[in-house]
């Protein structure tokens, strides 16, 4: 069936629904595509979710093809399998099979020339463009077939390290929510490989029997390289590698250039040292830890009962006697106290503060640990978003958007990270958190933070909207489809302000919608504004709407005519479905002074009148006696006149 | 009761209109026989009325005055004497032609103000309704009804 221009993604690529091909996604749903221009069939339409946006950065960056990679053709929205709209990244089809099925164990020889190299020269490449991977993994890696070189699945549908088993992850990424796991460095990638090379080495996946916490914990306790490889006996070449690859720290892992000559990257020894055991474990909550690392994790992910030993002073103890570093113990110490000696409050973030600033002096390596929840600072925009089905999980990472938590936990491990950036980013993101108004908040830090997040408004159900240029027409179909639709909610506000230029941001902070008004004119401006700029063609349903609910807009006018005649002119615009002329009708600022003018006048003539009316009804005292002086007048002249009468009578005859 | 405020102390003048009637008695009794008896009702309304001003006397005395020229020129005529004004008030015609007089004025001194306050309220009612359409035209015109 021929598909439609408009089910085309990029005008040229069609997903064929009826045709999936789940091992080729990487465990995304991924189905066979076609090229319209070529004919060609051999690509893969990887389809997007909602709740995990596409990474727009190396979908931007990526334009080029590099060998050996899944590269992205083309990214766009099409039908999905439920018949609404889905969103799919484009690549070629992978050459064969993912590794997954097919492990069996690999020679020497093999593991160098078609799996350590050709990968290590696309992280190479990737790394050339500030990229990182972060799907390297058995069902992501595949092979045309024996002798073949491995080729890198593709890792643009989902936010970066989201489906990676903690396995092929670091631990101090793997400790992470999957969704905060961020862009992380080219140095994860490099340990995702070592752990690759293992499982091919091995012919087996290892630590296949546990799960992943138990994984991370044997990590934390015996260190990557020892925990993962064991006793296994591996070729002395790999063996040498992978205790580089599988450091701990990423500074110790080589580069990809440095793998692309075993060799030479063999002898790069690292002097990682294992993890000091302490001589009795201490327990915080339901963990039991033996070592400064696993102490971090154990605080970093149980927030009450990390807060409750910090504060009793167990882990000092415990850092002093147990494991005999009296230093750490101190520092911790110190932490403490400082929050100790605040004034005493209710607030939970002081704590929070408290355990995220320990966190970081016990094991420099951890992630940030805000609450219960761990994150790589780059992984905020993606996790905001897997955190909306999440309340608990939203309230604390906004409390630690609100908190900056970001600059503080940058400033503990200055020489890991790029303070300045961290710094900038946590302020922005806290101002743009603290915008208030229909169109502030998290929802708006959170379409700022993932450029490829569609708008989730109830208003757009169906619809995949991730750009200004398609709001319009949204809107109106939305509107369409259902004429009680209210054009404009709290999360189509935010996704404009966050998509839109300065302009349209001061147009979005300018809304006053509520419940029981929802559109103005802040949202018919708004609006308006959005018809012209990203040249939507006429919106009539849209126009239909707002003229039905002009009523608020117009009763900003006070002369009754002048209202009459506004709303015929406003249902004689409508058909036209052209806001702006509406917008000029209702604003129309001289003939809005006029009005008020008029208003003032008759409201004081309308006073006058009041005054006068009040003056009437409390004087009849004073016309009665008024009556009386005028009526006795009268009287007295009436004699008076029959008086002289009389005389002129008598002297007249 | 309002308070009055005490003016400057006036000398009383009743002496000198005891003195001026008395005067009058003994030096034309006719025609003072002939005023008082017809000018009666007026004299009492002068005794009776308390108002500042006493415009219901007033009225009464000039009525019944306008009713005493005719009679006056008639004693003036007959020479003035008591036989003469005697005669004309044995003239039921006279003195009741004076006294209907004095009670027209006091009937005039009394309804006079009562149909003055009925054209005032009548006038007022007028304008307050010119007011009140006014009133209701603005009100209408620029939306201010739940004024």
């Amino acid at each position: 069936m021929a598909a439609s221009p408009e089910t085309l993604i990029a005008g040229r690529y069609a997903v064929q629904l009826g045709q999936p091909v789940p091992e080729a996604g990487g465990g995304l749903p991924c189905f066979v595509a076609q090229d319209h221009h070529t004919g060609d069939t051999g690509l893969i339409a990887i389809q997007v979710r909602r709740d995990a946006p596409a990474r727009f950065h190396a979908l931007q960056m990526l334009v080029q093809p590099i060998d050996g990679l899944l590269c992205p053709l083309a990214h766009g929205t099409a039908p999905a399998p439920r018949g609404d709209a889905g969103y799919f990244v484009i690549c070629p089809a992978p050459p064969g099979p993912s590794l997954a099925g097919h492990l069996r164990p690999w020679p020497e020889a093999a593991l160098i020339s078609f799996a350590l190299r050709p990968i290590a020269l696309v992280l190479e490449k990737l790394a050339g463009h500030n990229l990182t991977h972060r799907a390297i993994r058995l069902n992501n890696v595949f092979q045309g077939g024996r002798g073949q070189p491995l080729v890198l699945g593709a890792a643009w549908a989902a936010p970066p390290a989201m489906h990676q088993p903690g396995l092929f992850e670091p631990p101090y990424s793997a400790m992470c929510h999957p969704a905060g796991r961020g862009d992380g460095s080219i140095a994860d990638d490099v340990y995702a490989l070592g752990v690759l090379l293992l499982a091919l080495a091995l012919g087996r996946v290892p630590m296949a029997e546990l799960d992943d916490i138990a994984i991370l914990r044997r990590k934390l306790e015996q260190g990557s390289h020892a925990g993962l490889v064991g006793d296994e006996r591996l070729p002395p070449l790999i063996s040498d590698l992978l205790r580089g690859m599988l450091a701990e720290d990423p500074e110790h892992r080589p580069t990809p250039t440095l793998l692309l000559d075993p060799g030479v990257a063999r002898s790069r020894r690292v002097a990682a040292r294992p993890p000091r055991r302490a001589q009795r474990p201490l327990s915080v909550g339901d963990v039991t830890v033996w070592d400064a690392r696993s102490l971090a994790f154990a605080l970093g992910i149980q927030y009450e009962q990390g807060t409750n030993a910090l504060r009793s002073g167990m882990v000092m103890q415990w850092l002093r006697r147990g494991v005999g570093d009296a230093a750490l113990a101190s520092h911790v110490d110190e932490l403490v106290r400082s929050r100790m000696a605040d004034a005493p409050t209710e607030e939970s973030r002081p704590d929070a503060m408290l355990l995220m600033r320990a966190v970081a002096s016990i094991d420099p390596l951890s992630p940030l640990c805000w609450r219960g929840t761990a994150l790589w600072p780059d992984g905020l925009g993606a996790l905001l978003v897997a955190a909306a089905a999440d309340p608990a999980v939203t309230v604390t990472l906004e409390d630690m958007v609100a908190a900056e938590a970001g600059a503080t936990w940058a400033n503990l491990r200055p020489d890991r990270s790029d303070l300045p950036l961290l710094r900038m980013e946590a302020r922005q993101n806290r101002a743009w958190l603290a915008t208030r108004g229909l169109a502030g908040g998290l929802p708006r830090l959170t379409y700022l933070l993932n450029p490829l997040l569609p708008c989730a408004s109830p208003l757009l159900a169906g619809r995949w909207v991730t750009r200004l240029a398609e709001v319009p027409r949204a809107i109106e179909a939305a509107i369409a489809a259902n004429p009680k639709t209210v054009p404009l909610d709290a999360h189509l506000a935010a996704f404009i302000a966050a998509r839109g230029d300065s302009r349209m941001e001061a147009e979005t902070n300018a809304l006053t919608g509520t419940v029981q008004n929802p559109v103005g004119l802040p949202e018919l401006r708004l609006l308006a504004e959005l018809q012209v700029r990203q040249e939507a063609g006429p919106l009539p349903a849209l126009a239909a709407w707002i003229v039905g609910a002009a009523a608020p807009m117009i009763a900003l006018w006070s002369n009754r005519q002048r209202r009459r005649e506004l709303t015929d002119r406003l249902k004689a615009l409508a058909p036209a479905g052209q806001l702006l002329p509406m917008l000029v009708l209702l604003e129309d600022p001289s003939g809005r002074a006029a009005d008020a003018a008029g208003a003032r006048v008759a409201a004081a003539e309308l006073n006058r009148i009041d005054a006068e009316l009040l003056a009437i009804s409390a004087s009849n005292a004073q016309r009665r006696n008024a009556a009386t002086r005028i009526g006795q007048e009268i009287a007295a002249g009436v004699g008076l006149v029959a008086f002289a009468a009389m005389l002129a009578l008598a002297v007249l005859g | 009761m309002p308070a009055v405020a005490r003016g400057p102390r006036r000398r009383s003048l009743t002496w000198l209109q005891g003195l001026g009637c008395g005067a009058a008695v003994a030096l034309v009794p006719a025609a003072a026989l002939l005023l008082g008896v017809l000018l009666l009702p007026g004299m009492l309304s002068v005794a009776y009325d308390r108002q500042p001003g006493r415009p219901v006397a007033r009225t009464v005395l000039l009525c019944g005055a306008a009713a005493v020229v005719a009679p006056a020129m008639a004693l003036w005529n007959a020479g003035a004497t008591i036989d003469a004004s005697l005669a004309l008030l044995g003239d039921l015609r006279v003195t009741g032609t004076a006294w209907s007089a004095a009670a027209v004025g006091w009937i005039l001194a009394e309804l006079a103000p009562v149909v003055a306050l009925a054209v005032l309220e009548t006038v007022t009612a007028a304008r307050a309704a010119r007011l009140r359409s006014e009133r209701d035209k603005l009100a209408s015109e620029w939306g201010f009804e739940n004024d």
